[in-house]
């Protein structure tokens, strides 16, 4: 395999696609802080509490997604291993990650003044989408373990397909379990919402989906960056070693 | 062969870090999964609704319990048991309703007719609150010392909106129906 030498090598990773879609993502952000904040009018019940839903739901949403793509991109590498696959199926779930923690961390902030707990563990939606978050930073974690390559990506496979039975039981754990759990079903499917309070929560979903969009690029090619250098590195270290090995040949037939 | 790779020092022992990583990874998806399995067979959170813990009351006892139904308006009393605030009312579920002593602060949103889990047990007998007007009145009550709200996916703006629950839920029937006999 020819690598780049590192001078060669590009040292960065934005292209005219990722910086429209970054703007993008800065200008959704700004409408949604305004429509959430200043739009959508407040909830009979909740008052301002409300207003959570719209970082909740998409993160929500998102972490279904980025952990779905994670799936997907474990089978292809268990299958036609697939470095691409393997690289996409990483990035998705660090992104996957930051996303079930934000869900976690607005559903307990939005849980005090609503439900008056910030956590119950008998809730099923609640305990199931905890253990995905445990059952991904595991993933993480066996990605970050030294050793070969092809093995880490094999075992981490392995974890994401284990995680991946749980996406569904926390998608539909509210209507599997309503009589066992506090949390209201589907806001999107179910629910009966404002017409700007539904619009803001779709925006919410495609500013998120983008920046994941987005995320992901960059994180890709990171880790390609990344897996080009460790591989021009052992390339060198290869050279350095025949180039050793041919001097120590010639020294000894002097 | 002078292009071969010239022998390499023996590899040193693996650390025991890199031993125990895998390990503990490995034990720590198997009591997810473990965890993930025991919670989605018995959720503690099962609550009986009113009717349904009025009907298992004698089965029921005085074990400790997680009740639902739907607080009634003109049966909210709130006060003071000692130094204890106490919030007394009743809620309705299918066509019931449970007398509740609650010792403590209700939950912020606590409201007529919005859906509250109540964890307690039964008693049997008068609470001895005064100024109180139980709806099922049958000589039991519910001592709950802990409350939440379950509220629903409406997220509605609407002036009219006590007047429009009170049209579209049985449980503001029941209510209304309760109170005014």
């Amino acid at each position: 395999m020819t690598t780049p030498a590192i001078s060669e090598a590009p040292v960065h990773t934005r292209s005219t696609t990722s910086r429209l879609l970054g703007v993008a993502v800065l200008v959704g952000l700004v409408a949604l802080v305004v429509l959430g904040f200043f739009g959508a009018p407040e909830d009979d019940e909740q008052a301002d509490a409300v207003r959570l839903i719209f970082v909740h739901v998409p993160s929500a949403l998102l972490t279904y997604a980025a952990f779905s793509v994670t799936a997907v991109g474990s089978v292809m590498w268990l299958w036609k291993r697939s470095v691409w696959w393997d690289l996409v199926a990483h990035g998705s779930a660090e992104l996957g990650v930051i996303f079930c923690g934000l869900t976690l961390f607005t559903g307990s902030v939005w849980g005090r003044p609503t439900w008056n707990t910030y956590w119950d563990w008998g809730d099923v939606r609640l305990v199931t989408t905890l253990i995905l978050f445990l059952l991904m930073i595991g993933y993480l974690a066996v990605r970050s373990m030294g050793g070969d390559e092809s093995a880490i990506a094999t075992r981490s496979a392995i974890v994401a397909l284990i995680a991946a039975v749980n996406l569904p039981i926390v998608n539909r754990s509210v209507e599997w379990w309503f009589d066992r759990t506090l949390h209201q079903k589907s806001s999107l499917t179910d629910g009966n919402l404002e017409d700007l309070t539904l619009f803001t929560l779709l925006l919410g979903v495609v500013v998120w989906s983008i920046f994941y969009v987005w995320a992901m690029i960059h994180r890709f090619r990171v880790g390609w960056l990344e897996r080009e250098l460790r591989v021009g590195d052992l390339d060198l270290a290869i050279e350095q070693r025949r180039a050793e090995a041919h001097a120590a040949g010639d020294g000894g037939d002097q | 062969m002078t292009d071969d790779l010239a022998p390499q020092q023996p590899r040193p022992a693996r650390s025991p870090r890199r031993k125990i990583l895998p390990a503990a990874i490995a034990i720590s998806v198997l009591a997810a999964v473990v965890g993930l399995v025991w919670n989605l067979v018995g959720g503690s959170l099962f609550f009986y609704n009113a009717n349904e813990a009025v009907e298992r009351r004698a089965e029921l006892g005085d074990e400790r319990f997680t009740l639902q139904g739907s607080p009634v308006g003109c049966s909210i009393t709130e006060g003071f048991q000692g130094d204890v605030p106490v919030v007394v009312f009743s809620v309705s579920f299918g066509g019931e309703a449970v007398d509740i002593v609650h010792f403590g602060d209700p939950a912020d949103l606590f409201q007529p007719d919005v859906p509250v889990v109540l964890d307690g047990y039964w008693v049997q007998g008068d609470p001895g609150v005064v100024d109180r007007t139980p709806i099922a009145d049958d000589g039991w009550y519910f001592a709950s010392d802990r409350m939440r709200v379950k509220h629903d996916n409406d997220y509605i703006n609407d002036d009219d909106y006590d007047e429009r629950l009170a049209e579209s839920e049985a449980a503001a029937e029941f209510a209304s129906e309760a109170c005014s006999a």
